[in-house]
């Protein structure tokens, strides 16, 4: 039951994840490709993002992990 | 594949304190790897530069240089230049000196002694728990003690909970962001060493997606490194700068 809870835990996060930072990395090539001499800035904010959105994800991995070693 | 860890219990005023020696251990050697990174990169520096070290030293200084830069005025962040660049290199040591390989003692538990420092949420929560607590200190120090209170207060008073809280969860997500992608990079690590040892012929072909993990894990290395940096200086810039 635990490695059931651990697999939808981690689909989803995945899944949140890919959708998230799909979108701001079309947006920061969008951006790049209009305006490709701000392309520094916009890939510092691009990683920024990247690491913002993926803290819940990986919050939700080391739950999982959590439910699959300790419990 | 299950790998113990080597436990130091220590009493302190009758609380436990539990210490893993594999992380205090792993900790001094990538703090001496990032000494001694930079004790023979700097060895001989001319205002001239002649050979290749130097230069790529001079592209790290400027790269992290332009880290500060990106989020405020270099007569504020010039002080804590050398704390990123030792913070960026520290952690990408850190992250990287468990990807090549591991060392596991030929114990019955089978006790792990080398990994990443990093791999432990103790050592990269405090790491977080550190750099924020320094930003209230330069908060205060920069803009004074009315200020800093008056920032929690900003722009509405009922936002004042919110923005109390939100000091612990950048705290959280500060420090379990590096731990969760290293500790998750270590398992898959293990996973496929496990695959390719299972003893058939046709699981042996794992060590291909094993190496390119292992060259992904060293992508995600730095980046990480990088976004931790890049957050720190971001969460500074927000305490010590008077427009937010």
């Amino acid at each position: 039951m635990n490695l059931l809870a651990v697999g939808i835990a981690a689909g989803l996060a995945a899944l949140g994840a890919s959708i998230g930072i799909g979108l701001i990395v079309s947006r920061t090539v969008e951006g790049v490709s209009r305006q490709p001499e701000a392309r520094g800035p916009l890939m510092s904010i691009m990683f920024i993002g990247i690491g913002v959105v993926e803290a819940v994800p990986i919050i939700a991995i080391v739950i999982s992990f959590m439910l699959m070693f300790m419990f | 594949m299950e790998h113990g860890s080597p436990l130091f219990e220590l009493e302190l005023f009758g609380l436990p304190i539990i210490f893993e020696l594999s992380t205090v251990l792993m900790v001094v050697i990538s703090s001496l790897v990032t000494f001694l990174i930079f004790a023979l990169m700097a060895r001989n520096i001319a205002v001239r530069p002649t050979g290749r070290v130097q230069i790529a030293l001079e592209i790290l200084v400027n790269f992290v240089r332009g880290m500060i830069t990106g989020n405020m005025s270099w007569a504020q962040g010039g002080k804590f230049h050398f704390l990123a660049l030792t913070l960026i290199t520290y952690i990408f040591v850190a992250n990287f000196i468990g990807i090549p390989f591991m060392f596991a003692a030929p114990d019955e538990a089978s006790t792990l002694w080398w990994k990443s420092p990093t791999a432990d949420p103790t050592i990269t929560l405090t790491l977080a728990a550190l750099m924020i607590i320094m930003t209230h200190y330069y908060g205060v120090q920069e803009r004074g003690m009315g200020d800093y209170v008056k920032s929690y207060f900003e722009p509405t008073w009922w936002m004042a909970p919110l923005k109390f809280l939100e000091e612990f969860t950048y705290n959280l997500t500060l420090g379990l962001r590096l731990y969760g992608n290293v500790y998750a990079g270590e398992i898959l690590l293990t996973l496929l060493v496990t695959l390719v040892m299972s003893g058939s012929i046709i699981a042996t072909l794992g060590f291909i997606p094993m190496v390119v993990w292992q060259a992904f894990k060293v992508f995600i290395s730095g980046i990480q490194a990088f976004i931790f940096v890049m957050l720190t200086m971001v969460y500074i810039s927000h305490k010590i700068s008077a427009d937010h």
